[in-house]
């Protein structure tokens, strides 16, 4: 995990530029500490290392060796904002619903904890459009903390944290990534500053995603009525077929029991030329639902028949798409239940 | 106010001088309670069967943890006098359980005495904490020391 | 500005919102929603002056977790004559007065409450979409056939698709949906209850915020939240006898449009309106005598920025197409034409399914508002945009 790096000619100058801004920025809010700095907490830190040094446990000795009275270990310095098992189940659930699909070896809560993402803060989002570049996996790789006085039994901190670098993408033993630098400045309650950290994460692509690929979970399924089943079974045959009044010969998308014009129950189908024109689109970006790739650009298309319906828009670029453009419809078997339009821009002789 | 004989003296200190190496055998005991001391409750840190699911070989020690264990390496040479004042690290190759890592050191500058008025002086360090699969970390450390029959100006505490 | 009665709606002049209450607003509030809608119901009959014996009626939201039958255990409310719920989300909001109004001036109760509480950020988030809903063979869950396994999944994505629209028909800009939420947050900055509180946004910071679906970003959607909020309804007569000035109910209405669908009205002539807010506008206006020029302050629902271009223009402060000149000429701040959203808004200060907002029209007619409208007479207050929806115009008794 040595961070030893060269730039990535693979690098995207548009995602460099809209990493850019976010450098300066405040990470998240101002992170208070929980409790005050306190023997019992103390006391887990230096079992956990074994630490004997009696000016962390003993008012006496803590004064023959110069400090206040007792002192918490320096390093312990970002234990006391940490948010704690309550935050960390506050992150798993947001990663359970689909909001980031950070995975793999991790170790967000010490950055998140040190910055106060995920909340919605500056530093979520920035962590958001590394997800969605593909950056999904995290390691801490550099700690730099200075402390300017010992802190004693009764100091309360609060950490702030601003967003100091983001790299261009790099080239590391872990694969490509972006490293981003956080500067956090811990203060006590009279609001002077005790402890000054730089905390360094690498953001990185993890390794390949065949084995993933594999247990893609599936596209959300249908509710199927018996009034609209017939749609999914004509695209399991490859075609787009649209509800047609039996009795006014109108059609009406989406699929209804009545006409609305003319009240007949009785109805048939027509399929679809297939010639489309689009009438809006998204781009989704967020959040991310393992079933699809993203950003996954979706189209309200108007059919040459008059109905619209909404399908997705492949085989072109986001920034490419434009209200308006000719479409073509095609359908697309995802599994062996599912099969949908997709819509997909007309070659350009095709056009007129 | 004076010190305890423990605390090791800046006039003492000479540049390139070892300190004494400390072997820490790890466990996942010893993992976790690192983990749980520092609030760190990310699953790679306590949970074997979700650390491998995430391309871990098991459970691996938290960078605080691992800063923990820098400074109270550096302390024990230092004695209860000595005040670490900056700790920089970079982390290598994971600490997992089953290993040992060993952190040795050694002193790489000694700061002028007249740079500071507290009867202290500054001493920085190189540290190094080694497993079998290389360096799991490195890094720096500046301590300060007190200077031998100096009046030490007492640290100051706060709320 | 005088009203006139109006013979259509009865309740309209004749009943009165007496008493509001709320929780603080949070993204964990680390308690059941029962418990909420509780402190909630606690707080606005306190407010009113108000004990729970006092109460007969309730009326929440079909979407809401919270029975009235264990809302009254809870707060020992005794027996219940009407209990209500108005279905289709966020549009609900205004009706559960509108219901109250109806249950008060017809004589079936007294005292209604009208209450919504959840851990929507800390629980069941609506930000997550609709990926997780089991494909059921019913009408309802047949709509979303159409658009979730398109990947079509949430709120912000339904609602992108109407904008994407707006822009290319009107020439307004994504800054335009900005503004609004620049608004927002410059109100939430002084309303010490918004979860923005002390946190205004620049429209280069709500330009520079990542996408979450084109043409929305990040600062276009609101937020989620944690919080219980709730309305206490009477008549006017018992109004006036009450701890708190009578805030009247001038006019309460629902509506839904032709072709409508919760949020995916895709399939009408155009994508640039809302006519369901049509429905609601045009009987708020009959039924209160007032029109646009009559009306102080607005609360107008934004879930997301987009919407609230649309609503300016269905309520008719300004004219089709031309809501980004409106927000342009910063009329939604205070000192603009119509200061809107002066609690902060669902952007700023908090997600309560637009139960919040009514609260806030309550203190701007009160005069208490943390960002008051000098000389409010009456106030405009919608529901949920893009669903079958409601609205209200509250005005002081004089
Ligand atoms: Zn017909």
């Amino acid at each position: 995990m040595s961070a030893g790096t060269r730039p990535s000619p693979a690098a995207d100058p548009a995602l460099a530029e809209r990493l850019g801004v976010f450098e300066g920025r405040p990470a998240g809010p101002d992170l208070e500490a929980a409790d005050e700095v306190n023997q019992a907490m103390i006391r887990h830190w230096v079992e956990a290392t074994g630490d004997e040094n009696p000016v962390y446990v003993d008012t006496g000795a803590a004064r023959r060796a110069g400090f206040a009275g007792i002192v918490a270990p320096a390093t312990m310095l970002q234990a006391w904002t940490m948010r704690g098992y309550r935050r960390t189940k506050e992150i798993e659930q947001w990663r359970a619903r689909g909001r980031s699909r950070a995975g793999d070896v991790t170790d967000v809560t010490d950055i998140t904890d040190a910055a106060g993402a995920p909340d919605d803060s500056p530093l979520d989002e920035l962590f958001g459009l590394l997800d969605e570049a593909g950056f999904t996996s995290v390691v801490a790789t550099d700690c730099q903390q200075e402390y300017l006085r010992p802190l004693v039994l009764g100091d309360r901190l609060r950490a702030r944290s601003t967003i100091e670098a983001v790299s261009p993408e790099k080239r590391t033993a872990l694969g490509a990534g972006h490293f981003v630098t956080t500067l956090t400045e811990f203060s006590d309650a009279t609001g002077a500053t005790v402890a000054t950290m730089r905390f360094r994460i690498l953001r990185f692509r993890p390794g390949p995603v065949g084995a993933r690929e594999e247990q893609r979970p599936l596209r959300p399924r249908p509710a199927i009525t018996p009034d609209t089943a017939f749609f999914f079974e004509g695209a399991r045959h490859g075609q787009l077929l649209i509800q047609r009044c039996a009795s006014c010969g109108r059609l009406r998308h989406p699929p209804a029991p009545s006409c609305r014009w003319c009240r007949s129950l009785e109805w048939d189908t027509v399929a679809s030329s297939g010639r489309a024109t689009l009438y809006s689109f998204v781009v989704v970006h967020h959040p991310q639902v393992p079933a699809f790739d993203y950003p996954l650009v979706i189209g309200l298309v108007e059919l040459e028949e008059g109905t619209r319906l909404v399908a997705d828009l492949v085989g072109v670029a986001p920034d490419k798409v434009t209200i308006g453009m000719p479409v073509l419809v095609d359908m697309v078997s995802y599994d062996d239940e599912l099969t949908l339009p997709v819509l997909r821009p007309v070659p350009d002789e095709d056009a007129r | 106010m004076s010190v305890t004989r423990a605390t090791r003296l800046h006039d003492d200190v000479s540049v390139g001088e070892q300190l004494p190496e400390l072997a820490v055998p790890l466990t996942r005991t010893l993992i976790v309670a690192g983990a749980i001391a520092s609030r760190d409750y990310q699953d790679v840190h306590h949970d074997p069967e979700l650390a491998r699911e995430r391309g871990s070989e098991d459970v691996f020690m938290n960078i605080l943890t691992t800063n923990g264990w820098v400074g109270r390496f550096v302390t024990d040479w230092t004695g209860p006098g000595g005040v670490v004042e900056q700790v920089s690290i970079r982390l290598g190759a994971p600490n997992y359980p089953g290993d040992t890592m060993v952190l040795s050191g050694s002193v790489t500058e000694v700061g002028d005495p007249a740079a500071r008025r507290d009867g202290r002086g500054d001493v920085t360090l190189s540290v190094r904490g080694s497993n079998s699969r290389g360096d799991h970390v490195t890094g720096t450390v500046r301590v300060a020391l007190p200077r031998r029959g100096a009046e030490l100006r007492p640290l100051p505490g706060g709320r | 500005m005088s009203s006139r009665p109006s013979s259509r709606h009865g309740f309209a002049g004749t009943t009165a919102l007496v008493g509001i209450g709320a929780t603080e607003f949070s993204k964990s509030s680390g308690r059941s929603e029962l418990r909420l809608a509780t402190e909630a119901v606690a707080a606005a009959l306190d407010d009113a002056g108000l004990q729970p014996e006092d109460v007969d009626g309730l009326v929440t939201f079909s979407a809401d977790t919270n029975p009235e039958i264990e809302l009254a255990r809870s707060l020992g409310m005794g027996e219940l004559t009407f209990f209500s719920r108005i279905h289709y989300g966020g549009g609900a909001a205004c009706a559960t007065v509108q219901q109250a109004a109806m249950a008060v001036h017809s004589g079936v109760a007294d005292v209604v409450v009208c209450y919504r509480a959840f851990n929507e950020r800390s629980g069941a988030r609506f930000g997550a979409g609709v990926q997780g809903r089991p494909p059921l063979p019913t009408a309802e869950s047949s709509q979303f056939s159409w658009y979730a396994p398109q990947g079509l999944l949430t709120p912000a994505s339904w609602v992108a698709m109407f904008a994407q629209r707006y822009l290319h028909v009107t020439g307004a800009t994504t800054e335009d949906f900005g503004r609004v939420a620049v608004a927002d947050r410059e109100h939430a900055a002084t309303n010490p209850a918004a979860w923005f509180y002390g946190q205004p946004i620049t429209l280069e910071e709500h330009q520079s915020s990542r996408w979450i679906v084109e043409p929305l970003r990040l600062l276009d959607c609101c937020q989620e939240t944690d919080g219980g909020q709730a309305l206490v309804v009477t008549g006017l007569d018992r109004a006036r006898h009450l701890r708190q000035p009578a805030v009247v109910i001038r006019a309460a209405a629902q509506g839904s449009g032709d072709q409508q669908d919760m949020m995916t009205s895709y399939y009408r002539d155009d994508l640039t309106g809302l006519p369901e807010m049509e429905v609601v506008a045009r009987q708020l206006w009959a039924t209160s005598g007032l029109g646009p020029e009559d009306v102080q302050a607005g609360i107008l629902y934004d879930h997301f920025t987009p919407f609230v271009l649309y609503q300016l223009e269905e309520l008719g402060f300004c004219g089709r197409g031309e809501a980004k000149e409106f927000v342009r000429d910063g009329h939604l701040h205070l000192g603009g034409r119509l200061p809107t959203n002066t609690h902060g808004g669902q952007l700023g200060e908090a997600y309560l399914h637009g139960m919040n907002g009514i609260a806030e029209g309550v203190r701007l007619v009160r005069g208490t508002s943390v960002n008051q409208v000098p000389g409010t007479d009456h106030v405009v207050v919608t529901a949920g945009t893009g669903v079958p929806t409601s609205g209200l115009v509250l005005g002081a008794e004089r």
